[in-house]
């Protein structure tokens, strides 16, 4: 596989790492959907976009991979999707507690 | 053990090597605020003709710091480190301390062979007061070991244990590998000593003395020794 930052590596230095999914609004998304979200996954035939990790540097990024030959289609790195930082309002300021 | 008089055990800071160190008869000196490995063998010759075939040296006491944060490279650049915009270079310094780019977020800054560059001190100093800076830090000095294998068959040996391609027509000079090193994570970076190739590697401190092993096992059908900080210093000229 391509590492968007290493370059091509064998395919043991690779960890697989779930589907690329939008997150709904936590705020107002219905328990169903949200489990759906946490839990399922959609398990296509096709190219589907995936997370992967170069477990030598950390490094996560997007594959596209087809799931009926296997063939990785290309790799990327996640800020071509995510472009914005994703930050949640904490109630009462400062400090989410644990 | 070693001849003058110089303890590993007995000064602050130790190289997670000291005691392999110590086995295969180093003749040690003060430096960095530990005991450095100098020479090993009694003709310096005959080590030096070892470092050209392929031989294995310690440089955990030898300064290296990292830096990790959004604004890594330009806080670095305003401070007069020379970092470029390729990722996996290693970017040599006026000093000859090598500024490797590890990520767009991350610097691993690595002192020359010989030790005497005083960039990482200066930046660590530096970074303490910046509080504001999206650059941060990373104790590698501590938390990663430090070793350099020399020789004409060091890509050979590597070959064994790495799975990617460090022959020197394949793998060019201050180029940067990060990859599974005999199945653990390291930092591999070539630097050769004069005409003589040699690769740095870096990687967790917990599991330095596993890797050593490893790498005194690989070298040995190659015929493979240790080398001090001397015999490397002579053979870049330093």
């Amino acid at each position: 596989m391509r590492c968007p930052l290493n370059g091509p590596r064998n395919i043991s230095e690779f960890v697989y790492g779930g589907e690329v999914v939008g997150m709904p609004d936590p705020e107002t998304v219905s328990d169903a959907d949200w489990a759906d979200h946490v839990f399922l996954e959609d398990n296509r035939r096709g190219v589907v976009r995936e997370w992967w990790l170069h477990v030598a540097t950390a490094y996560w990024f997007i594959a596209e991979r087809d799931t009926a030959t296997d063939e990785i289609v290309r790799t990327y790195p996640s800020s071509d999707v995510f472009t914005e930082r994703v930050s949640f309002p904490v109630p009462g300021g400062k400090g989410g507690g644990t | 053990m070693s001849d003058g008089g110089v303890s590993p055990a007995e000064l602050p800071r130790r190289s997670p090597v000291y005691r392999e160190l110590a086995f295969a008869g180093a003749r040690f000196v003060e430096a960095h605020g530990g005991a450095v490995a100098e020479s090993f063998a009694i003709d310096a010759a005959a080590e030096i003709r070892t470092a050209r075939r392929l031989a294995l040296a310690d440089f955990s006491l030898l300064p290296h710091l990292g830096f990790k944060g959004r604004e890594t490279v330009d806080w670095l650049r305003r401070q007069g480190v020379d970092v470029g915009d390729r990722d996996n270079l290693a970017y040599r310094q006026s000093d000859g301390a090598l500024a490797a780019r590890l990520a767009p977020r991350e610097v691993l800054l690595i002192s020359d062979v010989a030790g005497r560059s005083g960039l990482c001190k200066r930046l660590a100093a530096a970074a303490s007061i910046d509080e504001e800076i999206e650059a941060f830090p990373v104790p590698r000095g501590d938390g990663y070991f430090w070793f350099l294998v020399s020789g004409e068959r060091a890509a050979a040996m590597f070959a064994k244990v790495c799975g990617v391609d460090l022959r020197t027509g394949k793998f060019s000079e201050l180029e940067i590998a990060q990859t599974s090193v005999a199945r653990m994570n390291a930092v591999v970076v070539r630097d050769d000593l004069g005409d003589t190739p040699a690769y740095h590697i870096l990687g967790d401190v917990a599991s330095a003395g596993y890797l050593w092993a490893c790498l005194l096992d690989a070298m040995e059908e190659f015929d493979g020794g240790l080398a001090g900080l001397g015999t490397v210093r002579r053979l870049a000229g330093l």
